[in-house]
């Protein structure tokens, strides 16, 4: 339910590059979401859809990059996926897992014409 | 054409959240954010704990709930200052409600601020409000299935209270399970088992707490401890 939140913060950040593009439209809008963040790429879309009413973003693709859940063992080397979360690796049991990638949660780029 | 932006959503928040957390290390204020579902039983812990901690340090409270203020006020009775934060309708605290509300106390003669938020278990786990530490509170009723379902919170806490132990018999609960997935999502986190009904196991998580708010206190350069 926060993603409303979180969209508010995207159109924060979207007004500040697009207050001196007065007869430009944004055309693709596109964000970068973790597996571990708690962001339902569906409620963004809803959420997208509403923030961007009457703006110059109205009718622009919102496109959701999503990034998996990854970490590293520290004690045996072991790298990728993790699964259902558990933080325990899948080669030596280890504990000791680093997480890499999978909390992402930021704008990275705008589709202007 | 393309613009690459590449800004943390939440940024905004990040940032006053930052300036939160400069004036509480000013003085060498704790600060604690509690999350959990509504009915966990955070507000009855609190009430609990509160009791303690009050012959050893100053403790302030900021309540969250979306519209009442009856945890505040439950809150009041034990004698200890507290803001109630309404957030019409939002599921969670964001950083610039707590900083609007700091005025309001007497920080420097505070030692530990308790900031309990909206009971949600997705939404606020997302906003730091510029806390030392999250702390995660779990009624055993809710089931042994909750870690899984809601990683994040127990991966971002420092420590989680099991709430409602006393009645583990008239559970389905596997409390090996429940410990075993809290480890495996988060392997340095403490776990308190707690009943905040009988009073069980709230003096472990008191001195736990202490020991951090000393801790705190001791990193602060001399001349700035005011204990």
């Amino acid at each position: 339910m926060h993603e409303m939140a979180l969209m508010a913060g995207v159109f924060d950040i979207i007004k500040q590059y697009t207050t001196d593009l007065e007869e430009s439209r944004v055309t693709k809008v596109t964000l970068v979401v973790g597996e571990m963040t708690n962001a339902v790429p569906e409620a963004l879309q809803s959420a997208f859809a509403v923030y961007s009413a009457g703006t110059v973003v109205e009718g622009a693709e919102l496109l959701i990059r999503e990034i998996p859940l990854t970490a590293e063992c520290m004690s045996c080397g072991w790298a990728g996926k993790t699964e259902k979360h558990l933080f325990i690796c899948p080669q030596c049991s280890s504990l000791g897992l680093e997480l890499k990638t999978g909390r992402e949660l930021y704008l990275e780029s705008l589709e202007v014409e | 054409m393309e613009i690459k932006i590449n800004t943390g959503i939440l940024s905004s928040n990040d940032q006053t959240a930052v300036e939160n957390k400069k004036v509480f290390d000013q003085t060498g204020l704790f600060v604690i954010n509690m999350m959990g579902s509504p009915g966990a039983g955070k507000t009855t812990v609190l009430e609990k704990a509160i009791d303690i901690l009050v012959d050893s340090v100053q403790v302030a409270v900021i309540e969250g709930d979306i519209y009442t203020s009856k945890d505040a006020q439950r809150i009041e009775k034990h004698g200890v200052p507290v803001k109630q934060i309404n957030t019409g309708g939002a599921c969670h605290l964001e950083a610039k409600m707590i900083s609007r509300v700091l005025a309001e106390f007497n920080l420097a003669a505070t030692q530990l601020l308790i900031i309990e938020n909206v009971g949600n278990l997705v939404c606020p786990v997302e906003f730091n409000l510029g806390e030392d530490i999250k702390i995660a509170v779990l009624s055993i009723t809710e089931g042994d299935d909750k870690p899984l379902k809601y990683p994040l919170l127990f991966r971002e806490s420092g420590a989680v209270i099991l709430n409602k132990v006393d009645l583990v018999d008239y559970t389905d609960v596997n409390m090996d399970v429940l410990r075993r997935d809290i480890i495996r999502i988060n392997p340095g986190i403490q776990i308190f088992e707690v009943s905040a009904r009988t009073g069980r196991g709230i003096g472990e998580w008191v001195q736990w707490l202490l020991e951090k708010v000393k801790e705190k206190k001791i990193r602060l350069p001399k001349n700035r401890v005011f204990l």
